[in-house]
């Protein structure tokens, strides 16, 4: 192929590739290393409120001959990276505990948490149902399917508030436990509040897996079956040598997807618990965009998130490669 | 707009109930009139508004939008995100993606601080006649009117009248006395295991308890006339006990209790007490969502201490216009004064604690009136209030759980609001402390 050619191929791909998301994570690597910041001046001023008028003490911006806000910006370096990690903390003298943990690590912590926690539930509950579904008669499995992908279906916040309303004071679940003589306040601790999110995260992608795995069941060799009866497999046998090794490239895809995905993990500690005992990295970053109002230390926090993700997907990204090439 | 699609979608947000249909047929009245009023509108082009989620400004953005017409589009953003999508549309170097936002006093000081508002004096003078422009609503700025408020709000006392009279307690108005109340409540009241519902959610929530406490104690959040924190001291501290004090009578899934849930204990019937948004009261009535109807009362939030302010913070909402603007200010003003017209207060008298003087208080309001009447604290204007707000909210779950002092949980918020502070130039870093100066 000419390469005049070869790029007017792909040069569609490589303009969205290169506009949608090279862009938007260089110039978050580039803010990550800046800081803005107006000149403010303290001023005596008269305020009118509906509560009346007050003499307050107040900042204001100097402004320029246009009347706009004069701003300073500075290069910074890896100053904002220091301070999500907590290094050079002033925090850092004192005695042991008096300090809380760094909040980033503390925040990687659940993540990872509830990234390893979820997967093998996540597989494994997705392979049964397969398993399962692709078992019951014709006539069943459309009502089977279409039950089983609810979940996933359901947009995360709606599916999040669905789970704590069911787990809260007077909710459903602590009722009936109540009738057992069991009292749990699902949010009161970090055990329970941190079971509920992953009891969320497993509950909302055992779907995926689900529906991954049991579009594969349908391509298992039925000779490679057929030929292992005749030689006498039993039926876990015949699982665990012809249709696993089947499903493997498929269940390498769904751990590298869920492994990206649950890194993520944003909405149910934001509903659930409002990051109480379970702050995610995720969330970190949006409590520095949101409440510290920062997007130079927003950023610095979301390079760290995409560093850790890239060290957490290696392994996966290797084995993908290895696979690719053989093929090729 | 035709008048039709208007009232039928209405009626699908207001509901089946009696008080809703009335709610409705006045809504519909009101925007009727709205409508009609809008055609006084002089200039043209496109109008974006940008404003929180909550039932009053959805009755104001629908006021809003009835202006539409040949030549004139109106378009209001409702989001919860509005205070960042307000301060980044104000704040960026071009023009500005809305022409005008709903704001609360907290977003407004800080838009005010940065110099991204305009001054609306000489609007105001040109149509005050007009729109009846009250001068409560006008919010100025060393003379200069740079927001119009429309509503208020505050926190204030709910609770069960019915158990109240039943054990002849009366109504506390310390916190020492509803923990006491509390005791006894949970004594007598075998349905009711956890007396005190309040919101003591980690973040922006236990972060607002905090506030009303500490000013309600007679504490300071800033040293006079600076950035510096001074909350970690024994206001602070005091404020904190006091939060700690409460936690034996409230449900154990405190920490994660937002004014959502805190409503939900209410109308379950299983909280007897407990301070919260007066924009929540009339929701205790509610006969599809609550158990409770009729049986809730509503009074001033208790103070900290005897001869204390009450803990609470009076809030304002209000419109305010950027100084980046892209349309045409004085059609923006009139479409904004439109929609704060007398007809949407008296069409929406319920859904919020309003300013003008047309507005008629029912008893859910009586709660935050008494508030404002007895001189509660106004809420912080600092623009850098904000960023204490948060960090102190992210830290106080350590402290009420026991796992720092609250001291020690107080210092750590100090100096990561101190960095906070200095980052965005509150702070001059050879001022501050420590961990100031290592700050760019």
């Amino acid at each position: 192929m000419k390469t005049k050619t070869f790029f007017q191929f792909i040069g569609p791909s490589l303009a969205l590739m290169l506009v949608l998301m090279a862009a938007p994570l260089l110039l978050t690597g580039y803010l990550s290393v800046r800081n803005c910041s107006l000149q403010m001046e303290l001023v005596k001023a008269q305020e009118s409120t509906p509560f009346g008028t007050h003499e307050i003490l107040s900042y204001q911006a100097r402004l320029d001959a246009d009347g706009k806000a004069l701003r300073t910006c500075e290069f910074v370096g890896l100053d904002y990276y220091r301070k999500v990690l907590g290094l050079n903390d002033g925090a850092a003298q004192n005695a042991k505990t008096d300090k809380p943990q760094n909040e980033f690590f503390a925040a990687l912590q659940f993540t990872l948490i509830y990234v390893f926690v979820t997967l093998p539930f996540v597989l494994g509950i997705g392979f049964l149902l397969a398993l399962g579904v692709n078992n019951v008669t014709q006539n069943l499995k459309g009502v089977f399917i279409s039950a089983s992908l609810l979940p996933f279906i359901i947009t995360p916040v709606v599916a999040a508030l669905s789970i704590k309303w069911l787990f809260r004071d007077n909710g459903l679940v602590p009722y009936l436990l109540s009738h057992a003589g069991i009292q749990i306040f699902w949010m009161a601790e970090a055990w329970s509040a941190r079971l509920l999110i992953i009891i969320y995260g497993i509950w909302h992608v055992v779907p995926f897996a689900f529906i991954v795995l049991y579009a594969g069941l349908q391509s298992v060799p039925q000779d490679s079956l057929e030929a292992a009866t005749i030689d006498g497999a039993s039926r876990l046998q015949k699982m665990r040598y012809v249709t696993l090794p089947h499903l493997m490239p498929l269940i390498v895809f769904l751990s590298l997807i869920h492994l990206m995905d649950a890194y993520r993990v944003f909405e149910p500690v934001m509903v659930l618990t409002q990051g109480a005992f379970t702050a995610s990295v995720q969330y970190l970053t949006y409590f520095i965009l949101l409440q510290e109002n920062n997007p130079y230390k927003a950023s610095a926090a979301a390079v760290l998130t995409l560093i850790g993700i890239l060290i957490l997907l290696i392994p996966l990204l290797v084995k993908t490669y290895r696979e690719q090439r053989r093929g090729a | 707009m035709p008048h039709v699609a208007h009232t039928g979608m209405t009626a699908h947000n207001v509901g089946p109930n009696t008080a809703g249909l009335a709610l409705f047929a006045a809504l519909a009245l009101g925007c009727a009139t709205a409508h009609a009023k809008c055609a006084d509108i002089t200039g043209s082009g496109n109008i974006n508004i940008v404003g929180n989620a909550f039932p009053a400004l959805q009755h104001i953005s629908r006021a809003m939008e009835a202006c539409n017409r040949r030549g004139l589009s109106v378009s209001f953003k409702m989001t919860p995100e509005a205070r960042q999508e307000t301060e980044r549309a104000f704040g960026s170097g071009g023009a500005s993606a809305f022409d005008a936002a709903v704001v609360s006093m907290g977003t407004y000081s800080v838009l005010r601080s940065k110099g991204q508002l305009q001054s609306m004096t000489d609007l105001v003078n040109k149509y005050r006649a007009r729109y009846n422009i009250e001068e409560r609503m006008l919010v100025k700025f060393n003379g200069a009117v740079m927001a119009i408020a429309f509503m208020q709000n505050a926190q204030s006392f709910f609770y069960r009248k019915d158990i109240f009279d039943r054990h002849g307690l009366s109504v506390p108005t310390t916190y020492a006395e509803m923990v006491a109340t509390a005791a006894i409540i949970k004594a007598k009241e075998p349905n009711i295991e956890f007396p005190i519902a309040q919101t003591f959610a980690k973040g922006w929530d236990s972060g607002t308890e905090f506030a009303n406490l500490m000013v309600s104690g007679g504490g300071r959040f800033f040293k006079q006339g600076s950035a510096e924190p001074s909350f970690n001291e024994l206001h602070g501290e005091h404020a904190i006990e006091t939060m700690k004090s409460m936690l034996p009578y409230m449900t154990p899934n405190a920490l994660a209790s937002n004014s959502d849930d805190v409503m939900n204990q209410f109308q379950q019937g299983k909280a007897a007490m407990g301070v919260l948004w007066a924009s929540r009261a009339a929701r205790m009535d509610d006969p599809a969502a609550s158990k409770v109807v009729g049986k809730m009362a509503f009074a001033p939030a208790p103070a900290v201490t005897l001869d204390g302010k009450i803990a609470t913070h009076l809030w304002w909402d209000g419109v305010v216009m950027p100084t980046n603007m892209a349309g045409d200010r004085e059609t923006v003003f009139q479409v904004l004064m439109e929609a704060l017209g007398e007809d949407t207060t008296r069409a929406g008298n319920d859904t919020a604690i309003w300013i003008r003087s047309v507005y008629q208080p029912t008893r859910f309001a009586r709660g935050v009136l008494a508030s404002i009447n007895s001189g509660g604290p106004i809420w912080p204007t600092e623009p850098f209030f904000s960023l204490a707000h948060g960090e102190i909210g992210k830290i106080l779950p350590e402290a009420l759980t026991g796992r720092l002092t609250p001291k020690a949980a107080l210092d750590v918020a100090a100096r990561a609001y101190t960095r906070a502070a200095t980052e965005q130039g509150f702070i001059k870093a050879s001022v501050g402390t420590a961990a100031a100066a290592s700050s760019p």
